[in-house]
């Protein structure tokens, strides 16, 4: 279990070194050691989106969470399984269709525009050209994108990206989260208090006063 | 005077329900096992529709009285330790998940973010604030022209107000604001974030205070001392956090009670000759039902309790049950709820304690010199990973620089302000012609703000800024959001104004009760939880004297 994500960038990787949220479960109870369990295991298989969806919906949620090598969060079979099951968030816009159904439709859409601007499927353009893709996307703000507000597709999107990352103990260690807390609790608590099971910020400088030359840049 | 812990015994001569928890996290089984069921022919006392904040009190409060109630909950009866995880996405069921479409120029997403589904209703993923409204609540419309009176005033709700502090029981410095008064437990330690509230606000000379939460401080009851997880929306676990579930069902299943958990209440009933209502139609387990009850509660929460009225139609009552003058569904109302965020080299770590921590409600009041009327409070929230990662999305962040920003999270303090946004009719909820599995059309929220409600959300984020860079932020970010929609049924002094009375007895039929937070007719800048409850324990006990005639029998 103790495997790492690969982040790129040289300011975060490796901010908590040698913390792995996963080797505390048998501090958790069953009930949430089973959800959290479920995560690390084989994810579903994909029931929700075409193959074509599938291959679109990847090379968006990799570029969306930067997650360009293995091992990675299998965030688009997650995804597919809220899909599938709809599991939505309990509301949808009145100018936009369910989410399911938008999903379908703004993936076609991102497929559309990338055939536009280089002839290519999405998932076939190189890793610039796909953010030059998005970053149009998100450019827009409250504009119409095929028929649909900008930054609602943009909010549906990353709803659905980050809910599948942020909830994997891979990420939890990457940002010092040790994720379930009953019944153990903590004893510990206030600025600068650590567990004896967190592990303090190698690198605690505000990455934004770090110059830009020393950081990536998306 | 502030009583120390363990002083609230007598509480228990009024509602038992802390003592009828077992000694440990958990349910007591044998008591829902004994729990009393009635015949969908039993001619009930009284049928709640939702076990939320006011359905729950209303039925504690007269199931002790004798009265026979079936309580019928769309969601399930939960069991803490198998059906709640200490886990933010493996908490997604704790929410109304059900479509709605939401619309107008500020549309409010639901969900996560509003309303609950199941007994303990949305308390039991609400953060645990349990702050009382002020005194000028009541009258904002008198005193500041603005919003609407309430057909009563905070002094006939105070009593009540301090019967629900002490069965939740609250814990909370004392307040010096609105009608200055103390709480039953005392303030609980702080976490990181409530340290950099309390420290920030006393450099630029702010008053903050530790509370007001429903949590114990202590052990009350058998109901167990906070362990300071963080995981309060997402239901507590341990029985610490106050939600229905625990204090106040517990006491009406053993006083005869019935809760009747996954039936989709789909009509009221109503014999348009008498202009009286008979019961509900429901559906359980597939299966389309009707109790029979002589006298019906709807608390389903601002969004469910206009849109069941709508459904409800008959021939006398065309345009929704108690809808003769237009009113069911207007005036909902949302606070304002940026949050913003300072970052720090220091290690804050908020997702420890849990996240209502300290308040301040110095802004709450209209201030003459403002450009704008009422005001606002600010409190501590706490985001989880998944929460946090949309704060830094709105800043624009994805990709390298989302994970970077993300792997920052430590080292950030977050407050949310609540603004008290005006009741407009045109924020409202109608019926939509996209129907629910039950074939019942969905509800469409149709929400935009107003000029005044824009100039407190920004007087909100640069008073939290303030405090963030005194306590020594280098950066903050914001995001917009809503918290807590109330309103949607409103209380008035007469039906040309509200449907319902200060009683919470709909003009319309006078065997009709709304009970939950739709009958709020402003919202103030505090949680709305408490005042609900206050409302239905009013209600229950004008009832029960016979104010309005009395019990049915
Ligand atoms: C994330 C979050 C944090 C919050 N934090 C706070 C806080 O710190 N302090 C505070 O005061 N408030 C808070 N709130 C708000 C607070 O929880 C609600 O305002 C309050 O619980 C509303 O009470 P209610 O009685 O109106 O409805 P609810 O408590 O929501 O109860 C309604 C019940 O009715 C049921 N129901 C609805 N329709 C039907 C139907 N047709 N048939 C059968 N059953 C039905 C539902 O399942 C639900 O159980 C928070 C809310 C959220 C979402
Ligand atoms: S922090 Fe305390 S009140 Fe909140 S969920 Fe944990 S134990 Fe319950």
């Amino acid at each position: 279990m103790n495997q790492k994500l690969p982040l790129q960038d040289p300011n975060a990787r490796g901010r908590f070194p040698g913390f792995d949220t996963a080797s505390q479960a048998e501090y958790w109870d069953m009930a949430t050691k089973a959800v959290v369990a479920e995560r690390l295991g084989m994810p579903p298989n994909i029931r929700f989106f075409t193959r074509e969806e599938e291959a679109t919906a990847n090379a968006l949620c990799d570029q969306l969470l930067d997650q360009q090598e293995d091992p990675r969060v299998p965030v688009v079979h997650l995804i597919d399984a809220r899909l599938a099951e709809k599991q939505y968030d309990g509301w949808h816009y009145e100018d936009m269709p369910e989410d399911a159904e938008a999903w379908k439709q703004s993936l076609a859409a991102l497929d559309q525009d990338s055939r536009e601007a280089w002839s290519r499927p999405f998932h076939e353009c190189d890793l610039g050209e796909q953010r030059g893709v998005i970053q149009a996307i998100v450019d827009r703000g409250s504009g119409e994108w095929h028929g649909m507000i900008a930054k609602r597709v943009w909010s549906l999107w990353t709803r659905y990206a980050c809910s599948a990352f942020y909830s994997h103990p891979w990420a939890w260690d990457e940002i010092g989260f040790p994720g379930p807390a009953f019944p153990r609790g903590y004893k510990n608590i206030g600025v600068d208090k650590l567990e004896p099971f967190e592990v303090r910020d190698a690198k605690p400088v505000d990455p934004t006063r770090i110059g830009d030359a020393d950081r990536g840049k998306s | 005077m502030r009583l120390l812990p363990g002083s609230l015994d007598h509480v228990r001569e009024r509602n038992e329900s802390a003592w009828l928890m077992p000694p440990h996290p958990g349910t007591n089984h044998q008591l829902r096992h004994d729990m009393r069921r009635f015949e969908d022919d039993d001619e009930v006392d009284l049928v709640i529709v939702g076990c939320g904040a006011g359905g729950s009190t209303l039925m504690q409060r007269l199931a002790r009285l004798g009265w026979r109630i079936v309580a019928l909950d769309a969601g399930p009866f939960w069991e803490p330790e198998r059906d709640w995880v200490s886990d933010e996405a493996g908490s997604h069921h704790l929410y109304w998940n059900d479509p709605r479409v939401i619309a107008g120029s500020d549309p409010v997403p639901l969900g996560s973010n509003n309303s609950g589904r199941g007994v303990g209703g949305s308390m039991v993923h609400y953060a645990g604030y349990t702050p009382r409204f002020h005194p000028s609540d009541f009258r904002t419309y008198s005193q500041d022209g603005v919003g609407a009176d309430w057909p009563f005033a905070y002094e006939d709700l105070r009593p009540y107000y301090q019967d629900i502090e002490e069965e939740l029981p609250v814990a909370g410095e004392d307040w010096p604001w609105g009608d200055p008064h103390s709480y039953p437990h005392s303030p609980h330690p702080v976490g990181g974030n409530g340290e950099i509230f309390l420290e920030g606000a006393r450099k630029v000379g702010i008053t903050a205070k530790v509370g007001p939460v429903a949590i114990s401080n202590g052990r009350f009851g058998n109901r167990p001392h906070c362990i300071y997880r963080g995981f309060c929306l997402q239901g507590c676990k341990v029985d610490a956090k106050a939600s229905p579930l625990i204090t106040h069902i517990p006491d009406a299943l053993a006083h005869g009670a019935e809760v009747r958990a996954d039936s989709m209440v789909t009509r009221v009933g109503v014999d348009d000759r008498t202009g009286r209502a008979t019961g509900v139609h429901y559906v359980r387990r597939g299966r389309e039902r009707f109790q029979r009850a002589r006298m019906v509660a709807v608390a389903g929460y601002s969004i469910e309790t206009p849109r069941l009225l709508l459904n409800s139609a008959t021939e006398r009552w065309p345009n929704g049950l108690c809808n003769d003058h237009d009113l069911v569904g207007r005036y909902v109302m949302v606070q304002g709820a940026p949050q913003t965020a300072g970052r720090f080299d220091r290690e804050i770590r908020m997702y420890k304690a849990p996240p209502p921590e300290v308040s301040s409600e110095q802004f709450y009041e209209t201030d003459p010199k403002a450009p704008y009327q009422r005001g606002f409070s600010i409190q501590t929230v706490s985001p989880l990973p998944i929460t946090w990662s949309e704060h830094v999305i709105a800043q624009g962040h994805w990709g390298a620089s989302l994970r970077e920003y993300m792997s920052d999270y430590v080292h950030w303090a977050c407050f949310g302000a609540l603004c008290e946004f005006l009741p407009r009719p045109e924020n409202r909820v109608t019926l939509d012609e996209e129907k629910d599995r039950h074939g019942m059309p969905i509800a469409h929220f149709s929400y935009s703000q107003g000029e005044n409600d824009q100039q407190l959300l920004q007087a909100a984020q640069q008073k939290m800024e303030e405090i963030l860079h005194a306590a020594g932020a280098d950066e903050t970010m914001t995001i917009q959001r809503f918290a807590h929609l109330v309103g949607g049924a409103r209380m008035a002094a007469t039906e040309d104004k509200g449907v319902v009375s200060g009683d919470c007895q709909s003009f319309a039929i006078p065997n009709l009760y709304l009970t939950d937070g739709s009958v709020l007719p402003t919202q103030g800048s505090a949680n709305p939880a408490l005042t609900i409850m206050a409302i239905a324990a009013r209600a229950a006990s004008r009832l029960a004297r016979g104010a309005r005639g009395g019990p049915p029998r």
